[in-house]
């Protein structure tokens, strides 16, 4: 347990401080489309209903959502989330009596390569907390889902960017829909999901999928890959996040059409080396960290659209398992098609007297949004956002500091 | 199709030329945590790992090392811990095992427990008696932590003939505790145990009649290859 919650609240919002600083200084690549795409978002966002059709094609296409700023923005509209209406804080109680306790600490506590080289020790301790914290509050919260190593990794890559609440909401969202099938009490479902990977590559490329069947190398070189939306495995965090953009954006089984698209594109790579088991994983699962991620996206897509999942299951003869990520995910999307615009949602908010922390609702989303945009330094305005969406003064200090070590998280993730 | 320059291609014969190094094939299990990525990797590379996290699925690590004149391959298959990998994940990774490492933690009562249920999982895996184990305890630095007495993982192991090593896959350097320089070559030894065992066992093949008593290693010299001159070490257990 840590000890009280104010250091806390103030680290972290210096995090969040820094983070945003970051975003305005790299955002500056004068790009006509760039541009475009932001005035598209930022016009879904507030068309209402939301256009979540042109939020997940944004999500998707080159460059993904962009910033952080907007992906605080976006995903929660694209997991059908209202960020009015966000879990509280977890207490002390998420702690006490989960089976699955001792496994996700042991996990977070050794997930230290998932943050941001250059934070200081005592603040990466500060955020590994609140993600023990968070995974065990949807683990709560949904007693039929089941903790499994790499879930710490999704998890992790939401807290970096929308914050304790908004990542509880979130997570336990992905855990219902698009992670379902990853936390059944056995890793069945798991497999049956992994099994949509040599269908694919033998649609595409027979020559490869028989080398690969002929070394028997199987498809767990994948399983980190799927079950952590490659959070595990990209040593890079903006790669990590503009996966994500896209997973949250698509199908279940994306991650699937993405490590096809990956194995593809090792092609030579792959038929030059041994036919056999052990040098073919090693080959695999070492994932190039230069990989053309905008490209690999698009053929991904492509992929899906040529070989959906119903077409592969028919015609490579997939055992059938009830996938429930699958089920379900058709009712997912229609429920994202009717969301309010964030502006409505807090006048709603406000109108039904609701007591949901202030705090909250402002850690999660800075108020006033559009008037701090409008015009003028965009330095102050971020200050000035961080303030309002923190803790006040005295978080000014620790943000002050944490600007000391800002261009290694620069560096690092942008 | 791709056709090469090199053309380094296989045109549907499913023959290969043996390959020259013999491999030596070793799975590592044992509870999460206990340090099984730690240690393949201080074998592997040489050196500790800085840090190391959840294994999901398999990682696979290899060196090549030469042993009485022989270069041999010895490729570490390191596990994941959590046990709904183990029950439907792993599988794969158990045919053709030469020989299994069990890992426990020292400082970690469960884990040691844990070794009848990864026992019984390398005999439903089919993994026969002729097959080689030894059990690790690991992280035998941490003295002032000990869960795990040695007399009990000694008693143990004997129970199931395999040989008990325990040592620490930390680096030594950073320790000021009585293991100081030599502990770190405990990992080396280890592995180099295996493969002096599983040299002796000729042929390697899969349906080999369990030798003798069994249980009995007895390892005069292992050589080091990885540059750090050659030293003796010696180990039996019956």
């Amino acid at each position: 347990m840590d000890g009280g919650g104010l250091p806390t609240s103030r680290v972290v919002s210096a995090l969040a401080m820094r983070r945003r600083f970051i975003v305005t200084t790299t955002a500056q690549e004068p790009s006509c489309g760039r541009k475009q795409k932001l005035a598209e978002i930022h016009q879904a966002l507030i068309s209402d209903p939301v256009d979540i059709e042109t939020l997940r094609r944004a999500a998707a296409s080159k460059g993904g959502l962009l910033t952080d700023e907007l992906r605080r923005k976006v995903w929660p509209k694209l997991l059908n989330i209202n960020v009015y209406k966000l879990p509280h804080k977890p207490g002390r109680d998420v702690r006490e009596n989960h089976k699955d306790y001792n496994q996700v600490v042991l996990d977070v506590r050794r997930s230290m390569k998932r943050f941001p080289k250059g934070m200081p020790s005592t603040e990466r301790a500060v955020l590994q907390e609140q993600l023990i914290d968070i995974i065990l509050a949807v683990l709560k919260h949904n007693p039929q889902l089941h903790y499994y190593q790499g879930y710490h990794d999704v998890a992790v890559s939401l807290l970096l960017v929308v914050g304790e609440q908004m990542a509880i909401a979130m997570l336990d969202t992905l855990s219902n829909y698009h992670l379902r099938d990853f936390m059944d009490p056995t890793m069945d479902s798991t497999k049956h999901i992994l099994n949509y990977l040599m269908p694919i590559l033998e649609q595409v490329d027979t020559e490869l999928h028989d080398f690969m069947i002929r070394a028997e190398v199987g498809n767990i070189f994948a399983l980190s890959w799927l079950i952590t939306w490659f959070g595990h495995v990209l040593s890079e965090f903006k790669h990590t996040l503009r996966l994500y953009d896209f997973f949250l954006a698509s199908h279940p089984l994306m991650p699937i059409y993405l490590a096809a698209t990956i194995v593809l594109h090792r092609e030579k790579e792959v038929k030059q080396t041994e036919c056999d088991m052990a040098m073919v994983h090693h080959l695999l699962s070492r994932i190039p960290q230069d990989l053309p991620y905008e490209l690999l996206i698009g053929r991904a897509q492509d992929l899906f659209d040529q070989y959906p999942p119903s077409l592969l299951a028919k015609r490579a003869a997939l055992q059938s398992r009830k996938s429930l990520s699958i089920s379900t995910f058709q009712a997912f999307q229609l429920s994202t098609l009717h969301q309010r615009p964030d502006s409505v949602l807090r006048r709603l908010t406000k109108a039904h007297g609701s007591s949901t922390s202030k705090h909250g609702l402002e850690a999660a989303l800075p108020r006033d949004r559009g008037q701090l945009w409008g015009k003028g330094n965009r330095m102050v305005k971020m200050a000035v956002w961080g303030l309002s969406a923190t803790l006040g003064a005295a978080v000014f200090a620790v943000a002050h500091t944490a600007m000391d070590w800002g261009p290694e998280v620069l560096l690092q993730l942008f | 199709m791709a056709e090469s320059g090199s053309s380094v291609e296989f045109s549907g014969s499913l023959t290969l030329p043996p390959p020259r190094t013999r491999i030596f094939k070793i799975i590592v299990i044992g509870d999460s945590g206990v340090g099984k990525t730690c240690l393949t990797y201080r074998f592997c590379a040489g050196k500790f790992p800085d840090k190391t996290e959840a294994t999901i699925g398999v990682d696979f690590r290899e060196r090549l090392v030469e042993i009485d004149g022989e270069k041999i391959k010895i490729q570490l298959w390191d596990t994941a811990g959590q046990e709904r990998f183990r029950k439907s994940m792993v599988q794969h990774y158990y045919r053709n095992v030469h020989a299994v490492v069990f890992v426990y933690d020292v400082t970690n009562a469960a884990s040691f427990r844990s070794l009848p249920a990864w026992i019984e999982e390398c005999k439903q895996h089919a993994l026969g008696t002729e097959v080689p184990r030894i059990l690790v305890g690991n992280k035998c630095d941490l003295q002032d932590s000990i869960q795990v007495g040695t007399d009990v993982a000694q008693q143990f192991a004997d129970a199931h003939s395999m040989p008990v090593f325990e040592t620490s896959a930390k680096n030594p350097n950073s320790q000021d505790g009585n293991y100081g320089g030599g502990n770190s070559d405990h990992v080396e030894a280890i592995f180099m145990t295996v493969a002096h065992k599983l040299k002796s066992q000729k042929p390697l093949v899969l349906s080999q009649p369990p030798e003798g008593s069994g249980g009995t290693i007895n390892l005069s010299r292992v050589r080091d290859d990885g540059g750090d001159g050659s030293r003796s070490w010696s180990c039996s257990s019956c």
